[in-house]
């Protein structure tokens, strides 16, 4: 088990070079090639990870159920985008397409190599290391296209995510300084360590870093009121690497802030967390449900649908209840599936309309058969319809919420995702389902899809989405309950 | 064989004296250094003497409509600037008679009040410069004031009181200089000293150029006697801020710790020293920088109130 | 509250000090090279105040970590900045939001925000005074204030940079112990964002020509 945790943790790494470094036509296929592997090999550690933790290259990898849930997120978003962008970039012949495939694959590696080592570092200061190359990474992939507002938008995003993440290092400092009291002047702050002393941490400073890392993290989480380069830097980037952003990058901050609320929850008592947690969740529920109403960018659309799922995270993680827990990471895993098909599903409209402008955008189903209906299923996924994942996992963490006794906070759950379900599938299916403009720009679009190679990754996550909705496989359920009873303040260590 | 020993009251009259005198003597000095620096043979130490003494034999002129306070003005101004050394330690560590009628906030009002009947007497003559000078200082003393009341918390927060005496005392006695807030304090009040009297960055106080004066501009329509009041005393008023600041805030060494004659005539002599040597100071910072422009002056004194607000917080955060 | 620390202390504590007066003095530098020579010259500081400390408390591993931020800080960054604004051929700032003495005003208020967040918390450090602490706080504080009201990139950059001197400075304060083997893989991340920060920026002023931030208003919404 070792070895396979160790492969999944080099796999991704080798791409980089090996993207690099192999003739220009054979990148797309490496990169595709180390990314099924990687979902292989972690589909392969869902037992063990569920059973107990695992370590790996000493104690510098480190592997719990916890870790596994992103872990899974991860790769599948490796594997179906590597795949994705295959058939979507088709550049051009000569030496400017061959530039941009020696810049886009290594870093599009590097990006998912930084993902995936995320959640097998064994501390908080390796995490946020791997977080912040994360950044770095992908803010120089949505700046890839060169244009005025990808440049823009990689800028805000450089700098906001930067920032955050400055605070998220100070609160790693601090958090390991409230550890010297009970641990000794110098410790490896491991997750293990930190868990099992946390108890008799110096309250006053797990608060601080906890406030720190909630907004730190929270900024590249995507939580309100931190959440301002998201939008920007999801409709800028390659449709690619918006469903790496969104599906992944988000769940990989969000993994590294409950990281410190399993710190924070056994040090302060759960009651703390959580209320720092919920005020973000709601405002960020609340903005983003709101924003969805009145948006025409259909990549912002999504985006804001991130920060709304986001929110609907950070408020089942505030609940604490076991099922809302076991909700919240069901729904990290089908919100990355969702997600990443309408993103991939969104690209392939933008490439064929020219524009991301829903006004402009007329009769897609008839333009793009697959894709555009594949992209209304994955919208009415992402807004909560059954049977897909989302329903369920939403409708557990009602079900926790209501469990614990606390009505108001549920039922303000229950009306924002209401209000994002008309803002989100009203705009997306008039835009598909309508019939095509007799004339006009859009008028006379070629009707065919960018490649074939497009629609195979997107069934594969509208399969996963309604496998996740429909029956939660045993392994799987096992590893999520674990994961849960993880967050739980007084869970397995 | 006992040393002389001179009285209490005795001491306190001579500490009013010594910056009487020392005054002319040590703005002398630094407008000599000043221009030993620009390469200039400059002035004789003793000029401002002879100013004073040529000013004090010349007639009086008024200017038509001007009222009391036109004449009023330098002698209260003067009369302020000469109550201030009662308060603060000159020459003795210890309080004399009268020492402890007021704080530090005491002898800054009392300079403030000299400020104000300057002012006045200026905006009486009813001359356009003299009226632009006076509100321009006016102005930038009021700008200036945050920052001496900062100071006056941190010395306050320090010891516990807010007697200069006592501060003079705890920066003796231990290693209050290097704490950092009081660095910072001391070092606003050095940049409050350098705008209250008049210098380089913030005001050409050599030059003639009407437009860019502040302090000098105020006594431009005064002459004879008043004016000669009006330069001394700002000379005395100078002494009183280079003091306060070398024996409360950096130097508080070689003063007198009892009334014998030794003792005083030691403290008056290292007194006149470490005032040169801060001279000398002033004299440097007057070349190595240039005037700021008048509105950056706001930008200065922003500056000042920065490391003062600092210094309340490093203090009132802890470890000094 | 009386008592006076030691000089060690005291000498620590001024450091400390300068490094936020280095941050205030960037809030007004006119030029783009006196920003990044104050962003120098800040880095100095810290770098000085690290291998005190490893001397003053023999903590070998703070030399080494000091050794490389002179490198990275104070010689690569800076010439990297300088490289790009030659390149760019221009040096002045953006001008900010706000006049000076109100942009000083405001950042006051910060650093007090700062200060009294986590002055009051009562950390306590075995290596510096505690109140370096809170004087890092209020870099980080400032640096946003900078960041926000500054229009150009370099200042930005300088900004973000800036906040990581910040953060190593509390780091020194209340995790000496911390393993070496973590402090120089944030000195490595520091590299790589300068490089993305560099690219971005030559890509920024490539495309418009300027340096300053005033026409990133296309995305909102």
């Amino acid at each position: 088990m070792q070895a396979v945790l160790v492969a999944l943790f080099v796999v991704p790494l080798v791409a980089v070079p090996a993207s690099y470094l192999l003739p220009a036509k054979f990148a797309p296929s490496a990169s595709a090639l180390a990314g099924t592997t990687s979902f292989g090999l972690c589909l392969w550690l869902v037992p063990a990870a569920g059973a107990h933790a695992r370590w790996g290259l000493g104690s510098f990898l480190h592997l719990d159920a916890l870790s596994e849930v992103f872990l899974l997120t991860t790769t599948f978003l490796y594997a179906t985008t590597a795949i994705f962008a295959a058939g979507y970039l088709r550049l051009p012949p000569g030496p400017a397409g061959r530039r941009y495939g020696e810049r886009f694959w290594p870093a599009f590696n590097l990006f998912c190599a930084a993902m995936v080592a995320a959640p097998l570092m064994n501390g908080l200061a390796t995490l946020w290391v791997a977080v912040e190359v994360t950044t770095v990474v992908s803010a120089l992939l949505v700046a890839i296209d060169g244009t005025h507002e990808a440049t823009e938008a990689s800028w805000k995003y450089l700098l906001i995510a930067s920032l955050g993440l400055s605070l998220a290092l100070l609160g790693t400092v601090v958090m390991y300084y409230a550890g010297t009291r009970a641990l000794g002047g110098s410790y490896t702050p491991s997750f293990s360590e930190l868990r099992a002393g946390a108890s008799h941490f110096s309250p006053v400073a797990v608060r601080l870093a906890f406030v720190l890392a909630v907004l730190g993290y929270g900024t590249k989480m995507g939580l309100v009121p931190v959440h301002t380069w998201l939008p920007d830097a999801h409709s800028e980037a390659p449709s690619p690497v918006s469903a790496l952003l969104s599906g992944t990058l988000l769940a990989t901050s969000f993994y590294a802030l409950l990281r410190f609320f399993q710190v924070a929850e056994r040090s302060l008592g759960p009651r703390f967390p959580r209320e720092v947690v919920a005020g973000f969740g709601v405002a960020s529920l609340l903005l983003g449900a709101l924003y969805l109403l009145s948006q025409r960018d259909l990549k912002r659309l999504l985006a804001y649908s991130s920060i709304e799922h986001m929110g609907v995270v950070a408020v089942g993680t505030s609940f604490g209840a076991p099922v809302a827990l076991f909700g919240v990471l069901l729904h990290v895993l089908a919100h990355g599936a969702a997600k990443g098909t309408a993103f991939f599903g969104a690209g392939s409209v933008v490439r064929k309309f020219g524009t991301k402008d829903m006004e402009a955008v007329r009769g897609g189903v008839l333009v793009l058969p697959w894709s555009a209906t594949l992209l209304v299923a994955a919208v009415l996924g992402l807004s909560g319809l059954p049977p897909f994942g989302i329903f369920r996992s939403e409708l557990l963490v009602v079900e926790g919420g209501l469990s614990t006794g606390a009505d108001a906070l549920p039922a303000v759950l229950v009306v924002l995702v209401t209000v994002a379900f008309f803002g989100l599938s009203w705009s997306t299916t008039r835009t598909m389902l309508s019939a095509p403009p007799a004339r006009g720009p859009a008028g006379d679009v070629a009707r065919g899809e960018v490649s074939a190679w497009v629609v195979v990754p997107m069934v594969t996550g509208l399969v996963a989405l309604g496998l996740l909705g429909v029956h939660v496989p045993g392994d799987l359920a096992r590893l999520l309950h674990g994961a849960a009873a993880q967050l739980l303040p007084g869970g397995a260590q | 064989m006992s040393q002389p020993v001179i009285a209490p009251a005795g001491v306190q009259a001579l500490q009013v004296l010594t910056v009487l005198g020392s005054a002319p003597l040590v703005s002398g000095i630094t407008s000599h250094l000043e221009a030993r620096l620009q390469g200039r043979r400059g002035p004789r130490v003793l000029q401002p003497y002879y100013d004073l003494a040529k000013l004090f034999r010349k007639e009086t002129v008024v200017p038509e409509g001007s009222s009391w306070a036109f004449l009023a003005g330098p002698v209260v101004g003067f009369a302020c600037y000469l109550v201030v050394p009662l308060l603060i330690p000159v020459l003795t560590t210890y309080g004399l008679p009268l020492g402890y009628m007021g704080d530090i906030l005491g002898g800054g009002m009392v300079l403030a009040l000299g400020g104000f009947a300057m002012a006045l007497a200026a905006s009486d003559s009813g001359a356009p410069y003299a009226q632009l000078g006076a509100s321009r200082a006016t102005t930038f003393a009021a700008l200036a004031e945050p920052t001496v009341l900062f100071v006056v918390f941190i010395v306050a927060m320090i010891t516990g009181t807010d007697l200069p005496y006592a501060l003079a005392a705890t920066v003796r006695s231990s290693s209050e200089l290097a704490r950092p807030s009081h660095v910072l304090v001391a070092v606003a009040f050095f940049l409050v000293v350098l705008a209250e009297t008049g210098r380089i960055p913030v005001e050409a106080h050599s030059g003639t150029l009407e437009l860019g004066m502040i302090e000098e501009a105020r006594a431009l329509e005064h002459s004879g006697a008043p004016l000669a009041l009006a330069k001394w005393g700002s000379a005395v008023k100078q002494l009183v801020l280079y003091t306060v600041l070398i024996n409360v805030f950096v130097a508080p060494w070689g003063l007198a710790s009892s009334g014998k004659v030794a003792g005083i005539v030691v403290a008056v002599v290292s007194l006149v020293g470490k005032v040169t040597l801060l001279g000398a100071v002033f004299a440097l910072v007057d070349n190595s920088f240039s005037k700021l422009r008048l509105f950056k002056v706001t930008e200065y004194l922003a500056g000042a109130f920065l490391l003062a607000c600092l210094g309340v917080l490093v203090f009132y955060t802890g470890g000094g | 509250m009386g008592q006076v620390p030691s000089t060690y202390a005291s000498g620590a504590g001024i450091a400390a000090l300068l490094v936020l007066l280095a941050e205030f003095a960037m809030l007004r530098a006119p030029s783009l090279r006196s920003q990044v020579r104050l962003y120098m010259s800040q880095s100095l500081v810290v770098v000085v105040l690290a291998a005190v400390t490893a001397a003053v408390r023999g903590l070998d591993d703070l030399y080494v970590l000091a050794g490389l931020s002179l490198l990275l800080k104070v010689v690569l960054v800076p010439a990297l900045l300088v490289h790009l604004l030659r390149e760019a051929g221009s040096d002045l700032s953006g001008s900010p939001a706000l006049k000076v003495a109100s942009m000083v005003l405001v950042a006051i208020a910060a650093s007090a925000f700062g200060f009294f967040t986590v002055g009051p918390l009562g950390f306590r450090s075995p290596v510096l005074p505690s109140s370096a602490f809170a004087v890092a706080a209020a870099v980080v504080m400032v640096a946003f204030v900078l960041i926000i009201l500054r229009s150009d990139v370099v200042s930005q950059a300088v900004g973000f940079f800036s906040v990581e001197n910040g953060v190593s400075l509390a780091s020194m304060v209340v995790a000496a112990g911390l393993p070496i083997v973590v402090e120089l893989t944030l000195l490595f991340d520091l590299l790589v964002a300068v490089v993305a920060f560099g690219l971005i920026m030559r890509a920024h002023h490539a495309l418009r020509g300027t340096l300053y931030t005033w026409e990133l208003d296309r995305l909102r919404g």
